[in-house]
Order: C-alpha cells, then structure tokens, then sequence
C-alpha cells in the first residue's frame, strides 16, 4: 500500500466498495456464507486503505505537494467510499446470522432492474479455458463477473487475466437479457458470445 | 417479464425543478398499506442508481444531476419509515419478528448507501473542489461517460430494449438529458432520440462501441 498514490487509493476504495455491495446482495440471493464473510474482509481492507489515504494525503499537503481543499475533496470522496462499504457488510450481516431470511428479502432483489445470476461453466463452452479478457464478457453482454468458484477456491472481483476454467461456478450481475446469453454461454448452448 | 410497478419515480422524463427534494422533506409520516417486497425493490433500485448519479453529477460537474441525488435520498427516507410501520404491522410471532429485523437492517444498509451519495453531492456544493476529484474519477475501470445522440444514428426513435443497449455493450444508461429535461434510470421502454445526452456507465471497450452506433458511424450494435 505503501508505493500507491493518493488517486490510486480512492479509486480502489471506490472499487472494492461497490463490488461490496454486490457481493453482499449475492450472499443473500444465494444464501452464501462465504461470500458474505468475504464482504467482512474486503471492508477490513476498505478501513485501512482509508487510514492510509488519510496518511498519504496529509503528508502531501505538508510538502505543498496538495492544496488543503483538494485534499478535503479526496478525504470525503474516500470516507463516503468507506460508508457504502459499512452498508455493504450490514447487508451481508444479516445472512452470516444464523435466521432464516425472509423470502421477501430475496424477492425484492431478484427483481429490481439489475440481475443476479450464477453459473456453471460446461467443460464445452466457449468460455472454459479463457480469460476475462480475452471474452470482454462485460462489453459483449453487459455482464459483470464478481465472484468465481474454482474447486474450493473463491476468487472475489476477478481482473482480465483471470481464467475461467471448466466446473468454475461464475456469479455475476447486468441486465435480465444478458443473464440468459450468459446462461446459454456457459451451458455450451450457444458459442457466439 | 417484470410486472408493471403501480408507482414509478423512474423512467419518466421530467423538467428538474430546483429544490424538489425540499417539498420532500419532512413530509407527514402516514400509514399506508404497501407492500414490503415493493418498498424494499424500491430501496434497493434507488441505492444502486443513487451512487453512480452522484459520481457522474461531479465528473460533469452538473447540478441538475446533484438536485435528482438530493431527492432521491430524502425519498429513501421517507421509504425507510414506510417499511418499518410495515414490518411492525407485519409482525405476529417471534419468528416473523426475526425474519423481518433482517429486512429491515438491509433497508437501513440501502439508506445508509444514500446518505452517502447525499454527501458525495455536498462536495459539488462547495465551488472550491476544483477538477482534482474528476480528474481521479476518470482513471477508474468502470469509468462514466456521457454521448449525444447524432440524428444520424440508428438508435434514434428507438426503445432502450429494442436496442439491447446494456446487453450487447455492457454499458448501463443511468440518465438521459433532452433539453432541459431528464429521465433517470430509463426502462427498457423508454426512447432515445436525436440531440439526446446520454449518461452512461461501462467499460472504455463497450463506450468505444456505443460512441460509434451513437454518432451514426456503426449501423447495429453486435
């Protein structure tokens, strides 16, 4: 964290904070603890990149290398960032509880306007064996990949170099008509991505 | 399909009278039978458009955006104190009672998530911010973008749906300007016409594309 700039730092606390709220939605949808307690570590992170922007920025207009306003800007970009990330684990609180949820709590989030789905990748789709990038899954169907299962492994917000290998569960989030080109992706129903 | 939602405060072109959120504000608390499932979709569709207005109200530095991010935050409120009086209705055993505290931290998470664009937008207030927070803003992955609409372009007269905007591009439409009006957070059947501003949020790859079929200069989106 050290060798990262302040602008760096904002932006992956404005990242991670809203891939948060996602993941947490997802816990629910799906009743997944894992995913849920990932949302507790990632705001852990989120509350020391917060002290170390604060650090970072301070530091900078010690040297006049940052004007006092725009420092005050960053700060409370930042700190509003570390709120939602608070949101996020109060979502995400609620499935590590051991309550049986509400069905309506599923409900009201299967049918806002953005989609949650999950899926499995068939050894024959076009997908297994490639990278997120090479896919551009997000720009070609508006789906945003934010967690995956490799065997026992969870990867949360994958990057383009991510692979996607055969048996990987995929849980992503975009439009209705996008969730079902992806479905038909993985299932090896259709190759045009 | 979904089904048609009896109230709608999104998807409908509006002019963006100042101070709207005012009249909002400290409205009488009256009870009102409504569905839980409907306030809380409404909760969770507010705290998701919410977050990217208000970055895209300090990129493009535009107040008119600022005032929609006021009044959907003193909305929320108000949402937040209709499921409460509809949880406590709803409530007749023990087990209801813990099934319902659920719902109601995951509303409360939803108006916390606006509080939070409510004060992204104060830093639009203060005219001293300057462009450094733009400026960082525009680095980000999923950057926010906004497009006007060439009369030349296909997408003219057409529906976001029939278009398939989000699906084949991957970007997410969170407004549209036509002349001093707006609509945020437009449904699939909301039109895009010529001269129209759109404010988008994707990838660099996908915004490259929708530039191109907005300008007239790609035939079909693929």
């Amino acid at each position: 964290m050290k060798d990262k700039t302040v602008e760096e730092v904002v932006l992956e606390i404005k990242d991670k904070s809203e891939l948060m709220v996602d993941l947490a939605y997802s816990s629910i949808i799906y009743d997944n603890k894992n995913i849920a307690k990932e949302v507790y570590d990632l705001e852990d992170l989120v509350d020391d990149l917060y002290q170390a922007i604060q650090e970072k920025t301070l530091k900078l207009v010690q040297k006049k290398a940052l004007s006092v306003n725009d420092a005050l800007s960053v700060l409370r970009l930042a700190e509003c960032g570390e709120k939602i990330a608070d949101a996020a684990q109060e979502i995400a609180d609620v499935e590590l509880r051991d309550v049986e949820l509400h069905p309506i709590l599923k409900e009201s989030i299967r049918e806002s306007d953005v989609i949650f789905t999950r899926v499995k990748t068939k050894p024959e789709s076009v997908l297994s064996g490639k990278t997120l990038g090479e896919l551009k899954l997000a720009s070609e169907t508006g789906m945003m990949i934010i967690a995956m299962r490799h065997q026992n492994k969870w990867l949360y917000g994958p990057t383009k170099n991510t692979r996607i290998d055969p048996d990987d569960i995929l849980f992503a989030k975009g439009p209705e008509d996008g969730a079902k080109h992806l479905e038909e992706l993985a299932d090896g129903t259709t190759n045009e991505i | 399909m979904k089904e048609k939602k009896p109230h709608r405060i999104f998807g409908i072109l509006q002019r963006s009278p100042k101070e709207k959120w005012k009249k909002e504000e400290f409205t009488e608390i009256e009870y009102e039978p409504k569905p839980v499932k409907e306030i809380l979709t409404e909760m969770k569709d507010i705290s998701e458009l919410i977050i990217d207005l208000a970055y895209s109200a300090v990129i493009f530095n535009n107040l008119d955006m600022g005032e929609e991010v006021k009044y959907l935050d003193v909305r929320m409120d108000k949402l937040n104190y209709d499921i409460r009086m509809m949880a406590m209705m709803a409530a007749r055993t023990k087990e209801d009672a813990e099934q319902l505290a659920g719902i109601l931290q995951v509303a409360e998470a939803a108006e916390t998530i606006s509080n939070a664009a409510g004060d992204i937008i104060s830093l639009l207030a203060e005219e001293k911010t300057g462009p450094i927070l733009p400026k960082i803003l525009k680095q980000a992955d999923e950057q926010i973008f906004r497009i006007k609409v060439s009369e030349k372009s296909n997408a003219c007269d057409k529906t976001i749906g029939d278009l398939k905007i989000e699906s084949e591009t991957g970007m997410r439409i969170i407004a549209i300007r036509r002349g001093d009006c707006w609509i945020y957070n437009p449904g699939a059947d909301s039109y895009i016409k010529s001269d129209d501003w759109i404010i988008v949020r994707g990838t660099e790859d996908g915004y490259k594309e929708l530039n191109k079929f907005l300008h007239g200069k790609l035939e079909v989106l693929e």
